[in-house]
């Protein structure tokens, strides 16, 4: 096609706005983190596909699954290097003394130690005893401060506090140089109950969010619309069939269908990846463009030009491949840019209810985990994955009010 | 009039069957009797199970019977979750718990949202309405469940802790009028919340094309004042698509609020279905998506009906 889209009426209409162009940068960008993220982990995936007995190794690509589940400090700690009330504090030294008593009191000490995994954080590198003299002074100091009553307000007891955490961190050096920078970015956003970083989970989330955005919205637009189209322009028993199928799809409530979707891959070997998920939201969501594209084809296909197209004895393919489907290409768009937010959406609900994504974090996995985390006030997985749901789904919102505007006939 | 109505009802048969089948299908992609008993269950017993439930009949039998007694309104099967309740005992209990939280929500909505989506556009392009525009936007790409654990947190959770006192419910339901504002409320409200961002630009959407119009334009000549032509003239037009939108959302009544029925602990149709499907309770999966699926398209017919009823433009024919 000979067609110079950027000097198109609606293209110079869409690009005049700032915002439009400001959305399509933030989408790129997330577009590009999920990239990042995704193209790694195919190719490990391919690797042990090949090769039965290959692990891949533990901290491939920028960011990879198994560095989401892994645990990087104590639970629900606040971002932002932010300090918590001192009792949180006392509670975090706590978790942490422990987990080093308890390795020094196994029998095989040097490789209990050694198992202690926070991630870049890693027990110091000192003698047994000295570890253990370390490990007493703490407990002596904590046990001050757990029996005093009135943690808050004396100022001898946050020195003593001040103190703890100095012992503390001499037990687990924070890292410095390169890994200290990427230390400081996994604690970014504060940890969640189980002590992963919540940065970390919320960014591989892009990654589930624009895999589930982009499969289920092009299949169902390319599904659907194929089947609006098709129905829309050759009618008859094609129409009457594409109707039944969509009013019978559409018959069942939204949501109830895809639940049913999803609890029919229950304890199959699929259960554990997204295909549940691509099945549920792809068989519910082509029914919008399919109804969309079906009545704009039928008042398409009155046209001039179409009816001109036929006169001149082109065949009926032809003119369905050749001018009803490029003058349909805007509504694909538009279809699909709302059924990518619907997607993210739904993901959600659907997580929540437990049949949604199952392996790995997801931004309905992290919101419906965080319920319980609200109710003791700590706010950071809520808020890291609605800011970063957010900021996405209102890129994609304004995108697809930009183009509804941009190729609106009536606005001139 | 009727003959309109009884051509609907005729056309809705096929895709009810098809609705049916659907579902029956896509329950039987996977043996249900083996996914309930689990993985430890010998074939016998399996078999015993699928020969006293009849899942062991071709399929055709099975469509057959089951149509049958969704004809005769016959919901008599038991449950396999909690043996002894009956599939129709499980769905009147349900009922009036989802309708109590949706029907209040729907008509607090659709008010708000049609006085808040006036006041927009009557000050259109002005910052009240851009302000308007903006946090329903905003509001639109936040999930629902954010609201819901956020409203639950500040709306029952935080007053109890501060004041001791148990304004709303944190969880629960009880039946009876005098419980409801105690119970529903905070979900209703949430709801209301929920829907208000997409419901208020629509409206606006819809009183800003009307405001373009050539009546608005003869009735401003004319010397009617903007107030009046806003609430006579332009609010009688608008009727239209504002009695389409509610009853395209007429069906979800019934559906109740899935996700806020399960946060609250409130026992409605939703909170039912998911349990089922959780508990892999296959009868009542089946007859509660046939019944959904049931109500669902009365209602669709029922907005047919109105829409035609409310628009002269359009043919009964």
């Amino acid at each position: 096609m000979n067609l110079n889209w950027k000097e198109s009426r609606a293209a110079r209409k869409f690009f005049r706005s700032r915002s439009s162009i400001l959305a399509l940068l933030v989408i790129s960008t997330y577009l590009a983190i999920a990239i990042v993220i995704l193209v790694p982990e195919m190719y490990f995936d391919f690797r042990s596909w090949q090769d039965k007995d290959y692990t891949p190794p533990k901290n491939y690509g920028f960011i990879n699954l198994e560095q989401t589940e892994g645990r990087v400090g104590t639970k629900n700690m606040p971002g932002f290097s932010l300090k918590p009330e001192p009792e949180k504090r006392l509670q975090h030294c706590e978790q942490l003394l422990e987990i080093v008593d308890r390795a020094l009191k196994k029998p095989d000490a040097q490789t209990a130690l050694a198992e202690i995994d926070f991630g870049t954080l890693k027990v110091a590198d000192l003698p047994q005893p000295e570890l253990k003299t370390l490990v007493d002074q703490g407990w002596k100091t904590f046990d001050t401060l757990a029996t005093s009553a009135n943690l808050n307000e004396a100022p001898e007891q946050l020195s003593k506090l001040a103190e703890l955490e100095q012992i503390v961190n001499q037990l687990y050096p924070p890292p410095t140089g390169w890994k200290g920078v990427w230390r400081s970015f996994e604690m970014l956003l504060g940890t969640d109950r189980q002590g992963r970083s919540i940065m970390l989970r919320a960014i591989y989330s892009i990654k589930v969010a624009m895999q589930i955005g982009i499969v289920t919205a092009l299949f169902a637009v390319l599904f659907g619309g194929f089947l609006g189209v098709a129905a829309g322009f050759f009618g008859g028993w094609v129409d009457h069939l594409v109707i039944w199928l969509y009013t019978t799809f559409s018959s069942i409530p939204n949501l109830v269908l895809l639940v049913l979707l999803a609890y029919m891959f229950t304890g199959t070997t699929w259960d554990g990846t997204l295909i549940p998920v691509y099945v549920a939201f792809g068989l519910t969501f082509w029914i919008g463009p399919c109804r969309v594209l079906r009545g704009e084809t039928l008042k398409i296909k009155e046209l001039e030009y179409v009816q001109a197209a036929t006169a001149m004895g082109c065949g009926r393919v032809y003119i369905m491949l050749r001018h009803i489907i490029p003058n349909t290409a805007h509504l694909l768009l538009i279809n699909f840019s709302l059924l990518f937010i619907g997607a993210i959406k739904s993901e959600v609900i659907l997580s929540f209810l437990g049949l949604g994504v199952k392996r790995g974090p997801s931004w309905g996995i992290m919101i419906s985990q965080s319920g319980s985390e609200v109710i003791n006030s700590f706010f950071w997985q809520i808020g890291a994955a609605t800011a970063f749901m957010f900021g996405l789904v209102l890129a994609f919102n304004i995108v697809s009010d930009a183009l509804q505007d941009a190729f609106d006939p009536r606005h001139q | 009039m009727w003959s309109y109505i009884i051509r609907r009802l005729i056309y809705y048969i096929p895709v009810y069957l098809g609705v049916i089948l659907m579902v029956m299908a896509i329950l039987r992609i996977q043996d249900p009797v083996a996914i309930h008993l689990g993985k430890n269950a010998t074939p016998e017993k399996i078999a015993v199970t699928k020969k006293a439930f009849g899942l062991d009949k071709p399929f055709i039998t099975q469509y057959a019977t089951f149509l049958k007694k969704l004809v005769t309104f016959d919901f008599t099967e038991q449950s396999w979750d909690f043996p002894g309740v009956t599939v129709g005992s499980m769905i009147r209990r349900s009922i009036v718990p989802s309708l109590s939280i949706t029907v209040p929500a729907l008509i607090l909505t659709t008010i708000l949202s049609i006085c808040v989506g006036m006041i927009s556009a009557y000050f259109r392009g002005r910052t009240i309405d851009k302000t308007l525009v903006f946090f329903a936007v905003l509001g639109m790409c936040i999930s629902v469940l954010v609201y819901i654990i956020l409203g639950q947190y500040f709306g029952a959770y935080l007053i109890y802790k501060e004041t001791g006192h148990e304004l709303f419910a944190i969880q629960g339901y009880e039946p009876g009028l005098q419980y409801w504002a105690h119970y529903c409320l905070l979900p209703v409200m949430i709801s209301v919340i929920v829907a208000m961002g997409y419901d208020t630009r629509f409206y606006r959407a819809v009183m800003v094309e009307e405001t373009g119009r050539d009546y608005i334009k003869t009735a401003r000549a004319k010397g009617v004042t903007k107030r009046k032509v806003m609430f006579v003239h332009m609010l009688k037009n608008a009727m239209i698509p504002i009695v389409t939108q509610v009853m395209i959302t007429l069906p979800f009544l019934i559906t109740g609020s899935i996700v806020l029925e399960m946060y609250f602990g409130i026992p409605g149709m939703g909170r039912a279905l998911i349990m089922a499907v959780n508990a892999k309770d296959f009868p009542v999966i089946q007859a509660f998506t046939a019944v959904f699926a049931a109500l669902f398209i009365v209602t669709i017919i029922l907005t047919d009906v109105l829409y035609a009823l409310v628009d002269p433009r359009i043919r009964l024919s």
